[in-house]
């Protein structure tokens, strides 16, 4: 890419450049915003002015940190939206309707040139873009000169202004009320330009952040900021070399010596960090949990060897180290927890593309930011939803003179929320659209040869044919979306992280689109069960409780088995005629109770072992996904456990499936019988 | 398949037959040792097993070619195959050799043989006197072209809606 960041030996400035591609983020999520809430602002001239500034701005700092770790075309692009901008906030040139559609697709742009540089890809081309937006800037003033207006919001070095050192020292408290460093940043680009920001570490280990900044020479303006941890010194009169001319040049760029005194701090927040690195800290973990549970089997092995005092102090010690390396654990996965914020807050800007591409009028609402889930379920979320966004605008949203002859209100509406339920996270994306045509895919469908019954189909029916790759109802497909493969890859992903999608439509009224995932669940309590020759995990929260059931006490009815539970009669599902794992004949046996009321079971087991901290590994691969068999777990001695998803199992047993599916029962025998032989032994 | 130098190839018998798989398709070897075997699968998927800290699915060659599946020995082995994220392990009679075969060595499948063999042959090499099928790892493990295990009748409806009559794009 260039000689300088590939030296060998040059560690600190590829760690540098982590920093660069997080900054950009930060800056091009400025940028997003400041494009969508442009249009809005047309015709509100102050409004206008203001964004123009922060747009222009924003630029101007991804052009610097651009040129900082050499990446060239970023850097050149910028310059030439920050040319532009310059122009559109100094009044000299007039926004124009598509102006905004230029900025847009060039961010587009830059965003790609930035993206190929983290993934090592040459660069996008951006002559195209880069001669459009220089024969934008170049145009001639409009017919009125910009002179007779007022100059942007004041934020140019003027003559009575001045530079100074503002120290801001974030604290717990402080965050408490809001106050942080991105805030602390807002509040001085609102006085001023900030012409560098520098965290520095002190004695004590703790954070400080320098704002160098630009402003009025008149600190009256902040004085009330003293109690929000800032201070401020004064640091010369601002003249000629720091100003906007001279810091497109190499003066912007730090010296080597600044650099190293950043370190590796990220430039706001508090921490950055990359999430293999917890993903490391996790998998230490989970082999802690592993070789705890062998101390304590092998703990239980020497129990008679000991005496009974001697034993007692080591089996406390390891009920200690259970109890702390629960919290560790619960620790660990907070760390990992973001909001889905990351993911929505991208949507209206998207939404907004595809509905300027498709001419449609459309708002985002967003519900539920603050919901908190794995940064990795947001990391593989987010193409799915972006695409069930794009797939809202452009074939769920209608024209506007559509909407207004069904007399619905001009501007459709999508709405993203978010919220979590029991141990599962809800991701809801909606439209206020027409609906999916049922009968239009039933029809496609059939043209294609489906074997459909007749008449309407279900949801669950349509979710399946929309789903598969290949599917369109569209002939042509356009830019945004009506690529068949969306739908699938929006399924098979959600699949992969052991969450289901489930949808909703009405004709006229709209189309929803529910997805539920699973909260991190790397590592959970399981109780482990033996059945048949074959061990179980089946995970704690969701068993209502185990019991000891005699075997004459089973009452048998029709097809069914019932067994008294509490003055009532509970269904009784036995898990080796399930998995078709032969039948047993105990005297006695135990089972687990799930679900409540009328929803109610007793799941047989022959014995259940005890219980367990499990590692969760969720079985992604096509050739393994068998209903109620969401996952497997090692229990430390190289075999695998497969954990049983109760629930599911007692819907399957409870609909009947499962014992009116002669197929599945031979199979299953058969898989089974021709495995190596599974001892029996005691977990 | 480019160049005339050819490629390294794995081989090794299922009943009686020799195949070849490519070398860059294979993460590793090992003795067979515990397999979990999965309730209401097909009867191709052996179980799985915990492999290099992983969940790998174990698939049995000879029921997937359709054949009568025979008990382990000493030389079973288990070949575990990557085919882009997915591993997967492949039961086999026994492996143990290495080969190049140039890319000349291997000619197209003949369409007179019989479809359950030509749905995964990529080719058949002749090395000296003998004749090795060269096997196509994605077709192998391609699950649509695998029986369908449990009840999912509208997957099963789904795909043979779509054929490829609809471009994807």
């Amino acid at each position: 890419m260039n000689g300088a960041l590939d030296q060998p030996g040059d560690d600190f400035v590829s760690g540098f450049l982590d920093d660069y591609f997080a900054e950009c983020e930060e800056h091009l999520e400025v940028v997003r915003r400041g494009l969508m809430a442009l249009e809005g602002a047309v015709g509100d001239s102050a409004g206008e002015a203001a964004l123009l500034d922060e747009l222009f701005r924003s630029y101007h700092s991804l052009k610097g940190i651009s040129a900082m770790v050499d990446v060239r075309e970023a850097e050149r692009l910028a310059h030439e939206l920050e040319g532009y901008l310059r122009r559109l906030r100094d009044r000299e040139l007039a926004l124009a309707p598509d102006s905004v559609a230029v900025l847009i697709d060039s961010t587009a742009l830059l965003e790609s040139v930035i993206a190929a540089r983290r993934a090592a890809l040459p660069p996008p081309p951006i002559q195209p873009a880069v001669e459009r937006l220089a024969s934008l800037s170049n145009q001639p003033p409009p017919a009125a000169p910009a002179n007779g207006t007022a100059p942007a919001q004041g934020t140019e070095p003027s003559a009575a202004s001045a530079t100074w050192r503002f120290s801001f020292v974030p604290t717990p408290a402080l965050v408490d009320r809001g106050i942080k460093v991105d805030s602390v940043r807002s509040r001085l680009s609102a006085v001023g330009r900030i012409m560098s920001v520098m965290p520095r570490v002190t004695p004590r280990g703790g954070i400080t952040f320098e704002f160098i900044v630009t402003g009025p020479a008149d600190p009256s303006s902040f004085e009330a900021w003293r109690q929000d941890g800032l201070s401020w010194e004064r640091i010369e009169a601002a003249a000629g070399p720091l100003a906007e001319h001279a810091s497109a040049e190499p003066s912007l760029r730090p010296a080597p010596v600044t650099l190293s005194e950043a370190g590796i701090l990220a430039p706001s927040h508090f921490v950055r960090v990359d999430l293999n690195r917890l993903d490391d800290v996790m998998s230490r973990v989970a082999d802690l949990v592993i070789t705890r549970a062998r101390l304590e089997e092998n703990l239980a092995r020497v129990e008679r060897m000991l005496p009974a005092q001697e034993w007692r102090l080591l089996q406390e010690n390891t009920l200690t180290m259970e109890r702390q390396l629960r919290h560790l654990r619960e620790d660990v996965m907070r760390v990992r927890l973001v909001r889905v914020d990351e993911i929505f807050r991208r949507m209206p800007f998207v939404a907004r593309d595809v509905a300027r591409e498709a001419r449609k009028d459309v708002r985002v609402v967003l519900k539920g930011q603050g919901t908190e889930i794995d940064k990795f379920l947001v990391e593989r979320m987010m193409d799915p939803v972006l695409h069930l966004v794009r797939n809202a605008v452009s074939h769920g949203i209608e024209p506007a003179e559509h909407r207004v002859a069904a007399g619905k209100p001009a501007q459709g509406t999508i709405t993203l929320s978010a919220s979590t339920s029991g141990e599962m996270v809800l991701l809801e994306i909606a439209d206020d659209g027409a609906g999916i045509d049922t009968a239009l895919v039933a029809e496609r469908a059939r043209a294609a040869g489906a074997r459909l019954p007749d008449g309407p189909i279900d949801p669950g029916t349509l979710l399946e044919l929309i789903c598969e790759p290949g599917f369109s109802t569209r002939d042509e497909a356009d830019r945004a979306s009506g690529r068949g493969m969306g739908m699938s890859v929006v399924r098979k992903t959600v699949q992969e992280l052991g969450g289901s999608v489930t949808l909703d439509t009405a004709a006229g009224r709209g189309t929803s689109f529910l997805i539920s995932l699973p909260l991190t669940l790397a590592i959970t309590d399981a109780l482990i069960a033996i059945a048949g020759s074959h061990r179980f995990a089946v995970p704690q929260s969701s068993v209502q409780e185990v019991i000891e059931v005699e075997d004459a006490a089973v009452r048998r009815m029709e097809n069914n088995e019932l067994i008294p539970y509490r003055g009532q009669a509970l269904p009784l599902v036995r898990l080796r005629t399930l998995f078709a794992l032969g039948a047993a004949s105990a005297p006695r046996f135990h089972a687990f109770v799930i679900g409540t009321g009328q929803d109610a079971v007793a799941l047989a087991v022959d014995r259940i072992l005890g219980q367990r901290e499990i590692v969760v590994r969720t079985m992604s691969d096509a050739l393994l996904k068998v209903d109620g068999i969401p996952g497997a777990t090692e229990l430390g001695d190289g075999r695998v456990v497969l954990i049983l998803d109760v629930a599911a199992l007692s819907r399957q047993a409870r609909s009947g499936s499962s014992g009116a599916r002669p197929a599945v029962q031979r199979t299953g025998a058969a898989a089974l019988s021709a495995g190596q032989p599974v001892g029996g032994g005691v977990a | 398949m480019t160049g005339s130098s050819g490629r390294s190839y794995i081989l090794f018998s299922v009943a009686g037959t020799t195949y070849a798989v490519g070398t860059e398709d294979v993460r590793h070897m090992e003795m067979i040792e515990q397999i979990t075997p999965m309730p209401n699968a097909g009867e191709y998927l052996e179980g799985v097993v915990f492999s290099r800290g992983q969940i790998v699915p174990v698939l049995n060659l000879r029921a997937r070619f359709g054949l009568e599946k025979a008990a382990h020995d000493l030389r079973t082995r288990l070949v575990v195959v990557q085919s882009g994220e997915r591993w997967v392990g492949l039961v086999v009679d026994s492996a143990r050799e290495f080969v190049r075969i140039p890319d000349a060595a291997i000619q197209p499948p003949s369409h007179a043989m019989s479809a359950l063999s030509t749905n995964y042959v990529e080719g058949i090499a002749s090395l000296g006197d003998r004749l090795v099928l060269v096997l196509d790892v994605a077709r192998i493990l391609d699950t649509s072209m695998l029986p369908v295990p449990a009840a999912s009748s509208t997957d099963d409806l789904a795909r043979s809606a779509m054929p490829a009559t609809e471009t994807p794009r």
